[in-house]
């Protein structure tokens, strides 16, 4: 039982190494492939990364009157915190807008001589509301119209708000758009890259498959070496991919965050979902390579 | 032994290999199948293997009906006929004792028999001395000399020879007959398909002349005479 397999994973390994630049430039293409595939990846997860990044950064000011009590604005925030699409409420009071204002403008003389005419604080408190997603900004809006606190506010930030909002999405759903059509072309060009590597590995022992048939070889026993060596393809493959994605990815990671301005978790994602990533990957590969060889096969099986 | 009954191929669209061939062959004997290029002797000879098919007609192996052998039990076919082929057919990335030694992997040998039989059966086509080379090392008799060993190193009871001398020399041409007597002489039925006048007339055995598709003469100890 054990002198099958055995006799097949040596003449795989055989195939294998007295081909040997036959199998170099069939793991190179399959090595080529991965890369593609997982760069991709690595680009639509920066992209995705870089799209929450900005989105986080959205938020609506919502500037009060001078004459707002502090239990009208804890009210306020009480009523904003207690909406499932607010994710943060910032209060910045009077003191701290006068405050910021000046150290914003420090240097022009002349607002800062307007503001030492001016006696009184001219601001009034504020409330900076995050939301959980940019969806989520019409509702907040819509429930700030609200009759307890709609006279209380004297303004709302919300100048150029739509604009920005469409624009993100606009910008956020083309680059998924544009990463998906992406990863479709290049899962099919991967696809016939390996369909028809395997082929051309397959049409140069087209005369050894047909000799192992008539010396009495079981169509079996000719294709399953053929088989196991694209297994053996695959590992390989995958191997050296891990082996040249890890240090670029270790080194593009702090230029990725300080280009962003923010923490790119590349690495963390390369060590949570790198071994998903990459079984899938080996999986889907093996899987390719096994139709293909068979595919590829049967034409010359027929001795 | 082999026993072919009207047996006819046609290859499409209308092109006759063999027409209407009827024969018997005995166990042990030495035939001859003759004729000029193109007559139809290496479609018979593919075909006591299950390299063709025929079109029409039926084919006996041992009392084994293969007219239309499924492909799970050509392999079982042809793990019993010993073939040599003129064009050698080895397999390129393995040694000779690797080549032979396939012929009984393919059929789940074990290990310690074909480590004891592969020397032996290249000791008795002499090459020995050669077993590590792969075949573009040797000689195009040396190579022939390693397709008899495969065909042998399963003890087939038949033995098909399909212009095992075309490529050869004079030298190495009779080295490979007076091999395939050899073979004959310990009760091996050999079926050798030629158009080589010379190793005809030498052999003195039965000779089956082919012309058309077609059996033209088979005579118990005859001679080339096309």
């Amino acid at each position: 039982m054990i002198l099958l397999p055995y006799r097949i994973t040596k003449f795989a390994l055989q195939n294998f190494w007295r081909n040997f630049w036959l199998s170099v430039i069939t793991i190179s293409m399959l090595v080529l492939t991965l890369l593609s595939i997982n760069i991709l990846l690595v680009f639509n997860f920066v992209t995705d990364q870089a799209v929450n990044y900005v989105e986080d950064r959205v938020e609506i000011s919502v500037y009060f009157y001078e004459q707002t009590t502090e239990e009208q604005l804890a009210g306020a925030v009480a009523y904003l915190r207690s909406l499932s699409q607010v994710r943060d409420v910032e209060v910045v009071t009077a003191q701290e807008a006068l405050d910021r204002f000046i150290k914003q403008h420090a240097d022009d003389e002349e607002i800062m001589q307007s503001i030492e005419t001016v006696e009184d604080n001219p601001f009034g408190p504020t409330l900076v509301v995050k939301a959980e997603s940019v969806q989520d900004f019409d509702f907040i809006i819509q429930a700030l119209e609200n009759p307890n606190y709609q006279d209380l506010i004297r303004e709302k930030d919300f100048s150029n708000y739509e604009e920005i909002i469409s624009g993100i999405r606009g910008s956020t759903e083309r680059v998924q758009w544009f990463g998906y059509g992406l990863t479709a072309i290049f899962l099919l060009i991967a696809i016939l890259i390996v369909f028809n590597t395997v082929r051309i590995g397959i049409f140069i022992h087209r005369e050894e498959i047909a000799i192992m048939k008539l010396v009495g070889a079981s169509s079996w026993f000719v294709r399953a070496p053929f088989l196991l060596e694209g297994i053996i393809y695959s590992v390989f493959a995958l191997l050296i991919v891990v082996a040249i994605l890890y240090p670029v990815l270790l080194t593009l990671e702090p230029k990725f965050s300080s280009y962003f301005g923010s923490t790119i978790p590349l690495m963390d994602h390369f060590y949570h979902e790198g071994i998903w990533i990459f079984v899938s990957e080996l999986i889907a590969l093996i899987l390719i390579n096994t139709i293909s060889t068979g595919l590829a096969m049967r034409k010359y099986l027929k001795v | 032994m082999i026993q072919l009954k009207n047996v006819s191929k046609v290859y499409p669209p209308n092109v006759i290999g063999v027409k209407d061939v009827s024969l018997h062959i005995r166990p042990g004997e030495f035939v001859s199948i003759v004729g000029q290029s193109g007559t139809g002797k290496s479609t018979l000879s593919k075909m006591l293997f299950a390299e063709e098919r025929p079109t029409t007609g039926k084919i006996y192996i041992g009392g084994w009906d293969i007219t239309n052998i499924s492909d799970q039990d050509v392999p079982l076919l042809r793990r019993q006929i010993g073939v040599v082929f003129q064009d050698f057919k080895l397999l390129p990335k393995k040694t000779v004792h690797e080549n032979v030694a396939f012929a009984l992997e393919v059929s789940g040998e074990k290990y310690q028999r074909i480590k004891k039989v592969v020397p032996q059966v290249l000791k008795i086509v002499n090459l020995s001395a050669q077993a590590d080379r792969y075949p573009y090392q040797l000689s195009g008799g040396e190579q022939q000399r390693v397709v008899i060993a495969r065909a042998l190193v399963h003890r087939p009871k038949i033995f098909v020879a399909d212009e095992p001398t075309g490529n050869l020399d004079t030298i190495n041409t009779r080295e490979i007959i007076d091999l395939l007597k050899k073979i004959n002489e310990f009760g091996t039925t050999v079926v050798l398909v030629t158009h080589n006048r010379e190793v005809v007339n030498a052999l003195k055995k039965r000779v089956i002349t082919l012309d058309n598709g077609q059996i033209v003469s088979d005579v118990e100890t005859g001679r080339y005479r096309i």
